[in-house]
């Protein structure tokens, strides 16, 4: 079961974290990860807007043949999307776990700039360590 | 098993098929962007005073619906290469699946939550319904001019009777 990488995108589409753990997607520039989360900023809103029902959230799940994508967008705006392989389980909780890592080492710094890119040491630790310790 | 609508979008990126079965809200388009902390509930009233340009119509509904299909196929194709495309994406209320011919025929479907793997059901659609009754059609157009749909009478018909069975109408 592997987790190849995250997204952190903020509330106004800037993608403020990074990161490939394991190989299997294609190698991208960095001007592709920005254009690439811009987009998805996007998507994510129309696909509310076409919603049948009332009052739908945007994209939660994404799947395809090689890989799963996952988004979750908490009440203050940010997303954290997760890819994976498309038969990981518990996608769900492990970006519950990656915004409470998020929430304890980045809000909580008091040298983090809020909806600047994400620079600090103690979130990326404990992110490869938890990544690592995933079954 | 709730099948919302359905949808067929030719190379050109023209809506040539579209059909709704249940379509029980419009969404009026909101004034503001789309923000995100903002209150989603505000925004979308069914009855009362329009407060945006009015509901949605069929038109700007292909348009949306195809533009969302048409980038999440580019951000697909970006991380996992030239030939993979997305099967489907699920909201927090519907569900869209997609599928794509080698002759980049589209297909669109918005179902609820509970339907699994409808992927089949399209490739179905596709081969069995479309190839024999729009395709093999010597008199339908290869290719749809500007609002010339997909009007094909046995087409319809043959969709018709091999969707009713699977979904629930109410």
């Amino acid at each position: 079961m592997v987790v190849y990488s995250l997204y952190i995108l903020n509330k106004a589409a800037g993608l403020i974290y990074q990161r490939d753990f394991n190989e299997g997607l294609k190698r991208l520039s960095s001007n592709d990860y920005l254009v690439l989360s811009g987009t998805f900023h996007a998507v994510y809103a129309i696909a509310s807007q076409i919603s049948p029902v009332p009052s739908s959230s945007g994209i939660e799940v994404l799947e395809t043949e090689t890989f799963r994508l996952q988004c979750f967008q908490t009440l203050t705006g940010t997303k954290f999307l997760l890819i994976s392989e498309p038969r990981q389980q518990n996608t769900d909780a492990i970006l519950r776990r990656i915004y409470e890592l998020y929430a304890d080492y980045v809000i909580k710094n008091p040298f983090y700039q809020i909806e600047m890119p994400v620079r600090c040491d103690l979130f990326d630790r404990h992110l490869a360590t938890f990544i690592k310790g995933i079954p | 098993m709730t099948i919302y609508s359905f949808w067929i979008f030719d190379r050109h990126c023209n809506c040539i098929y579209h059909k709704d079965y249940k379509r029980p809200y419009r969404q009026l388009r909101p004034r503001s962007d789309f923000g995100p902390g903002t209150n989603d509930e505000k925004k979308q009233t069914s009855g009362g005073p329009p407060t945006g340009k009015g509901p949605l119509s069929v038109d700007d509904d292909a348009k949306l619906v195809f533009g969302v299909v048409f980038s999440l196929r580019n951000i697909v194709t970006k991380l996992a290469g030239e030939k993979e495309s997305f099967f489907v994406y699920r909201t927090s209320k519907y569900k869209l699946h997609f599928y794509e011919t080698q002759t980049n025929l589209r297909f669109v479907m918005i179902t609820d939550l509970k339907v699994d793997g409808i992927r089949p059901i399209l490739e179905q659609i596709h081969a069995g319904l479309y190839v024999e009754y729009v395709i093999k059609n010597p008199l339908s157009p290869v290719e749809h001019a500007n609002g010339v749909g997909v009007n094909n009478e046995l087409f319809n018909l043959g969709l018709d009777r091999f969707l009713r069975p699977l979904s629930i109408f109410e």
